[in-house]
């Protein structure tokens, strides 16, 4: 097998992929990456964990990663465009901003039983954060950090704190800190954020109105026209005054028409330049 | 799933698209304008200097500058990736946009000299600018996509049109060429008309009706049948006129042409029935009544071949000819895919990246469909009128005619417009 070069960026999914047994070489390393050996853990996590992320996690350093996985072809490289290694917050002390917001506007998500029996907890998350007024706080139950979970929250805009509250009981706090630096560092969120609080009151009115009636499709992988095909006929079976919630990858501007000519209503939620969700749901 | 899932695709920037569209509409009301003006050209010979002026703004200024729009905005749909220059396609629209106009005014006053040459030096720069765009675009991605070789082959065989026409240009003044630019007039014709509009009508056409009739059909199998036979009909083509071989080998790639084209009708008409979307909009209809509408030009030829008539007569059916394709199926086409397409790009451009958490408008809001129905009942109407006014020459019908496709073109610029000057709006 020919050798890999890799570096503190490199996804431990393309370690797999390169090599399988690289698999005995990390959980060997830590026994944080035991979870690995779940098939359903590893999917989630490797394609979203880079080897300074897992250091983290498993409490090691890069080094103990490439030394233990030189053997098996894999080859350090050290890569000039690499800033500081990930950082996730590691403060015991709890930040001033989440000080100040009170106890009850904490939201808890405890995806620990949704992790045992297999099922990826990043859509209810995700859901749950889109949700989230600007006071509110996340507060996620883990067993273990969930870096790569920080990772994209905090390209949303959200910063993260973490307590250890035991080993198998770590809480990760998302919220907003209307103080930081945040703020001019990406103008293109603050400013949709500014200029429509009106209108994201109204998405998550409608999000919280649906709370239960909520059907969600991920239309993300198809190729053009699936995304459309499928939309459409999830909306024939949705059931009377259920909403459908859609993951797009874009905004499906043709499928708008025919929303409204099939007597849909619907909004639209845009990340920036990432991805798109869509709410369509009957008046 | 994995979160590095990202469209690859990127929606073209409009301000590269909306020049072509607005460039075009002008075009069409001037091409209409002036084949009112000029009705009595059906009774003289095609090589004359308005029915030259008349064609190429419909074939450039309308036809290829509306369709050069639209594909630097669905090369990216089409091969899910990116236009490969935004420049390049500036640089062709700037281009186009100088050399059209000195070309028709250097035809309709037959100013065979300077500027003729020069318009047709800017033109083949355009084009050229527009076929590296094509090339380096597609080629990053699949590289079997059906619709994109169409797309692809039909930007090389426009380049081939304007390249010959340059020469013919050239010819007018310095004798270049073995013959007289009448004689290989068909042949500069017949590569604009088959190897890129009817290339890349069918290309990007069995693609977006499908998708807008809201069809899963597809057979990617018959469309390389189709395109294989469309650019091997062209080869023959230019082989017999090469050869200068006999009339009757001519048969051989009408006979290909036709059935390519009855194919790709038979391509439509499949989609059509097991479409998705029961009712179908004012915009497909029109593109479907064009589906159809390429089949007149070719029975114009069957006609031709079968009954020719004495000298007189033969002036007009050549006319007939190429007024059933600009005026007919590629206006058609254009017609309804316009507002199939603009509103699209205009939503994106007013939408996009904008708060709208609340009520927005669908694209079909954005331009108005009482508008576009005036549009389409007088250029249907418009387009009978003066098919009968050619055929039976009778000169009244070709003024009311042409006087119908000048109101339809000013319809369809007032539409234009009014898309796009939309402005954001909350419902």
């Amino acid at each position: 097998m020919s050798d890999m070069k890799i570096n503190e960026q490199t996804k431990i999914a393309s370690l797999l992929k390169h090599s399988p047994e690289a698999l005995e070489c990390i959980v060997a390393l830590s026994p944080d990456f035991k979870k690995l050996r779940n098939p359903l853990l590893r999917k989630l996590m490797a394609g979203r964990t880079s080897i300074a992320m897992a250091s983290k996690i498993g409490k090691c350093s890069p080094q103990d990663f490439f030394k233990a996985l030189a053997p098996l072809g894999f080859e350090y490289e050290r890569n000039a465009d690499v800033a500081a290694p990930a950082t996730a917050p590691q403060k015991t002390e709890m930040p001033d901003a989440l000080k100040k917001i009170a106890q009850e506007n904490y939201v808890y998500l405890d995806v620990r039983a949704l992790l045992a029996e297999g099922t990826d907890p990043l859509k209810l998350i995700q859901q749950k954060v889109n949700a989230l007024s600007s006071n509110e706080v996340l507060v996620v139950i883990n067993n273990f950090e969930p870096v790569p979970l920080i990772k994209l929250l905090e390209r949303q805009g959200f910063k993260a704190f973490i307590l250890h509250k035991s080993e198998e009981h770590i809480e990760t706090y998302f919220y907003k800190d209307s103080s930081s630096s945040f703020l001019s560092d990406t103008p293109e969120i603050t400013q949709t954020e500014s200029a429509s609080s009106k209108e994201h009151q109204d998405w998550e009115t409608l999000l919280a109105q649906f709370d239960n009636k909520l059907q969600s499709i991920d239309v993300r992988h198809f190729e053009m026209p699936q995304p459309m095909m499928t939309i459409l006929e999830a909306l024939e079976h949705l059931p009377e005054q259920h909403a459908l919630y859609v993951h797009h990858k874009r905004v499906p501007v043709f499928l708008l028409t025919e929303l409204k000519d099939r007597g849909f209503d619907f909004r639209i939620k845009e990340m920036p330049n990432t991805e798109v969700y869509l709410l369509i749901f009957k008046n | 799933m994995s979160l590095g899932i990202q469209g690859l695709q990127q929606t073209t920037n409009h301000k590269v698209v909306l020049p072509f569209y607005i460039y075009a509409s002008f075009a069409f009301v001037l091409g209409a304008l002036l084949l009112f003006l000029n009705t009595e050209l059906v009774n003289t010979h095609h090589f004359n200097p308005y029915t030259l002026a008349i064609t190429h703004i419909m074939a450039l200024g309308w036809a290829t500058m509306i369709i050069l729009g639209a594909s630097h905005q669905l090369i990216p749909v089409l091969v899910e990736g990116k236009l490969s220059s935004d420049t390049l396609a500036y640089l062709s629209f700037y281009f186009l946009a100088i050399g059209i106009p000195l070309l028709i005014t250097a035809f309709y006053f037959f100013n065979t000299g300077i500027m003729m040459q020069l318009a047709a030096i800017l033109i083949n720069v355009g084009v050229c600018c527009y076929l590296i765009n094509v090339v380096k675009s597609a080629k990053t991605q699949s590289a079997t996509n059906v619709h994109a070789w169409f797309i692809i082959m039909a930007a090389c065989w426009l380049m081939s049109t304007t390249l010959i026409g340059l020469f013919l240009v050239f010819n007018f003044s310095y004798f270049i060429l073995p013959k007289d630019s009448l004689a290989y007039l068909s042949l500069h014709a017949h590569l604009g008309i088959l190897g890129w509009f009817l290339l890349l009508v069918i290309g990007v056409g069995s693609r977006l009706i499908p998708m807008f009739l809201i069809s899963k059909y597809t057979n990617d199998k018959m469309l390389w049948r189709i395109f294989f036979i469309i650019n091997f009909s062209i080869l023959a083509f230019i082989g017999i006129k090469v050869f200068a071989l006999s009339e009757s080998f001519f048969y051989m790639p009408l006979l290909g042409i036709g059935i390519a084209v009855s194919l790709f009708i038979r391509h439509c008409v499949l989609a059509y029935k097991v479409r998705i979307r029961k009712n179908v909009d004012e915009q497909m209809k029109t593109s479907m009544l064009s589906v159809f509408q390429i089949l007149f030009p070719i029975l114009v030829l069957m006609f031709c071949f079968l009954i020719f008539s004495t000298k007189q007569e033969a002036f007009k059916w050549p006319i007939l000819y190429g007024f059933t394709i600009f005026f007919g199926w590629l206006t058609a086409i254009i017609l309804g895919m316009t507002f199939k397409t603009l509103p699209f790009i205009v939503w994106n451009k007013v939408y996009k990246n904008k708060a709208h958490g609340g009520k927005t408008p669908v694209p079909k809001d954005l331009f108005s469909e009482k508008l576009y129905l005036f549009m389409q009942y007088s250029y249907v109407l418009g387009f009978v009128v003066f098919i009968c006014g050619i055929i039976f020459s009778i000169s009244i019908a070709l003024k009311i005619g042409s006087a119908l496709l000048l109101l339809s073109a000013k319809f369809y610029t007032l539409n234009t417009f009014k898309t796009l000057n939309h402005k954001a709006q909350t419902i």
